[in-house]
């Protein structure tokens, strides 16, 4: 895969965020988010408490979708979900914290100025990968193939497509760790 | 028997290609020691990864954050109010004829119109047992809902006129409270 159709991939995925967004389809928006929410703040947070902060993170970003805030698309809307996710992960410990954000309705949203734009994408890690295992890569973890099907799709035998399967598991976390 | 984590994390990613639930809890829980190392690897896959299309359930989910933190905790476990209620009767041992007053103060407490701050340890414990959720949460106000999403209440059935209760002596002077009254509106001694 090509980076520009890597890049395309991921432009394509922020202007639909962005035709969601100015068409009004905030609850499509947010809902295809919902997940990645959820998975990261349990990742961070641990527990049930987990899923407290993921709901706080999709109360915070639905109130300010509904305020209309976001619409001039200055950042892709991914870039904010993280933003926010951390924004609330970091500040959840903190005394006094909860009530403020809770309470304050047009309270101060995340300083945006500190998000880290994100990258990084998934599409990149594949494209890093050598030919052969790419290719394998692309089928199996951006198009969700079963190794049988990328066999037959790539005109490889199993045993090669298993073999490239389990060195980009290692090559996954490694980028995963950079 | 603890998995390694790279076939963890190529199971989640694979499960996010697929679009099935993450399961990062379970994901972290096998583990073991090792969570603490793949917690921040998930993290990183999550801020890479495309988010996915939207399913049902999370349209839903997001469709229901104007409703009160504790009803959408209870339709998210698919539970009946009667559900909870049973929960708070048993736990904290309360009179089976006291039920139905549990059960109205509970949808006002569901339905955000009851003070959370009053309600007993004991039955905020029961509550959040059922619901899985902290007390926190479930007393949280609800961020999106205006003051005109107030909580709508179904009479069991309509007063027949028969039914219609007469003044007696007994409705002019107020019931003292109770202990089902204590644990839902605070002890007011």
């Amino acid at each position: 895969m090509s980076d520009a159709t890597q890049l395309s991939m991921r432009d394509a995925r922020d202007a639909e965020d962005k035709r969601l967004l100015e068409n009004g389809e905030i609850d499509l928006l947010l809902s295809g988010w919902v997940e990645t929410i959820r998975g990261r703040c349990i990742a961070k947070m641990r527990g049930v408490v987990g899923e407290d902060v993921a709901q706080a993170v999709c109360e915070r970003l639905w109130r300010e979708l509904k305020a209309g805030k976001h619409r001039d698309g200055r950042l892709p809307f991914r870039v904010i979900v993280h933003s926010v996710i951390g924004w609330v992960c970091n500040g959840w410990n903190e005394p006094g914290w909860r009530e403020t954000e809770l309470f304050d309705l047009d309270g101060a949203a995340p300083d945006e100025t500190e998000a880290v734009i994100v990258d990084l994408t998934l599409e990149q890690f594949v494209a890093t990968l050598p030919p052969g295992d790419g290719e394998v890569g692309a089928l199996y973890y951006l198009e969700a193939l079963e190794p049988a099907e990328i066999a037959e799709r790539l005109d490889k035998k199993p045993n090669a497509v298993h073999q490239a399967i389990s060195r980009n598991k290692a090559r996954l976390r490694e980028w995963l760790e950079e | 028997m603890i998995v390694e984590l790279e076939t963890l994390l190529d199971e989640l990613a694979r499960r996010h290609a697929r679009g099935e639930p993450l399961d990062v809890e379970g994901t972290l829980a096998k583990a073991g020691d090792r969570a603490d190392e793949l917690a921040p690897l998930i993290e990183a896959f999550l801020e890479r990864a495309p988010r996915r299309p939207p399913s049902d359930e999370a349209l839903a989910y997001v469709r229901s954050l104007d409703d009160p933190p504790m009803l959408r905790a209870r339709v998210a476990k698919a539970l009946r109010v009667d559900d909870v209620v049973d929960s708070i009767v048993a736990a904290c041992e309360i009179q089976p004829d006291a039920r139905p007053k549990v059960r109205r103060y509970y949808q006002q407490l569901e339905g955000g119109v009851l003070d959370p701050s009053r309600v007993a340890t004991s039955v905020w414990d029961a509550i959040t047992d059922v619901l899985g959720r902290s007390r926190a949460s479930l007393a949280a106000p609800s961020l999106g809902a205006t003051p005109s999403a107030a909580p709508m209440y179904r009479a069991e059935r309509l007063f027949e006129p028969s039914e219609m209760p007469t003044l007696s002596a007994s409705m002019t002077e107020p019931e003292p409270p109770d202990d089902v009254d204590a644990l839902f509106l605070g002890d007011p001694g």
